[in-house]
């Protein structure tokens, strides 16, 4: 079973969407908004049920004129493990969710 | 066939591997200002020191290392992660740093074979 980067994009994008749609960037609010992004897109892609170990991490940025820069490395299986970075933003905030799928081997 | 022992040499010690990306960060930006023009060869040599650190330690983990790096202006930013793993063989580990003009987050998350 090999990860789908599009199916894993489409899901996190769904639940950005859901929870910071509209919003505008609320400092007392931020600790919940990337606890629930992160909690709501694991479940998600737990429920795809596929034999994976799953890392989803979530940066957001108010949008103020800094500047932001994200990397990642991995050493991992690459003909079985995969990631995925979605890159969203609104009027007044960046997110930049990134998964990383290991997989389980049987 | 190998049978790795279980204890130490299996274990993921947050210490020991916080103590490795701290080191790394210093070696790669540490002393430097922010500067828009060398942020991405930055963020590169943070992750790629880090991982090339820990593949060293030959210990039987896939690593995922991922690294960000912020001008200090003001802005707010917070950044959250949620694991689906085995709780026993699997860890992770964060370390922020900062200086003077910008902070870099940077964390490894280690996955038992």
């Amino acid at each position: 079973v090999v990860f789908s980067a599009d199916e894993a994009s489409n899901i996190i994008k769904e639940c950005v969407d859901s929870i910071i749609g509209g919003i505008d960037y609320n400092h007392s609010k931020i600790n919940q908004w990337t606890a629930a992004v992160v909690e709501q897109s694991l479940m998600h892609l737990v429920k795809m049920g596929k034999p994976f170990k799953y890392i989803v991490t979530c940066a957001i940025m108010q949008k103020s004129g800094a500047g932001l820069h994200t990397a990642s490395s991995c050493y991992w299986d690459s003909s079985t493990d995969g990631s995925c970075t979605v890159r969203w933003e609104n009027r007044t905030m960046y997110c930049v969710i990134s998964v990383f799928a290991v997989s389980i081997m049987l | 066939m190998e049978e790795y022992q279980s204890g130490e040499e299996t274990a993921f010690i947050v210490d020991e591997i916080s103590g490795i990306i701290k080191e790394s960060i210093e070696a790669a930006i540490g002393g430097n200002a922010y500067q828009p023009s060398r942020v991405n060869q930055w963020t590169t040599s943070v992750v790629e020191l880090c991982l090339s650190q820990l593949t060293k330690l030959g210990k039987p983990f896939k690593y995922i290392v991922t690294s960000v790096l912020m001008h200090t202006n003001g802005a707010g930013l917070h950044t959250a992660s949620s694991c689906y793993w085995d709780n026993l063989g699997d860890g992770s580990c964060t370390v922020r740093w900062e200086n003077k003009t910008m902070f870099c987050i940077v964390s490894v998350f280690g996955l038992g074979i």
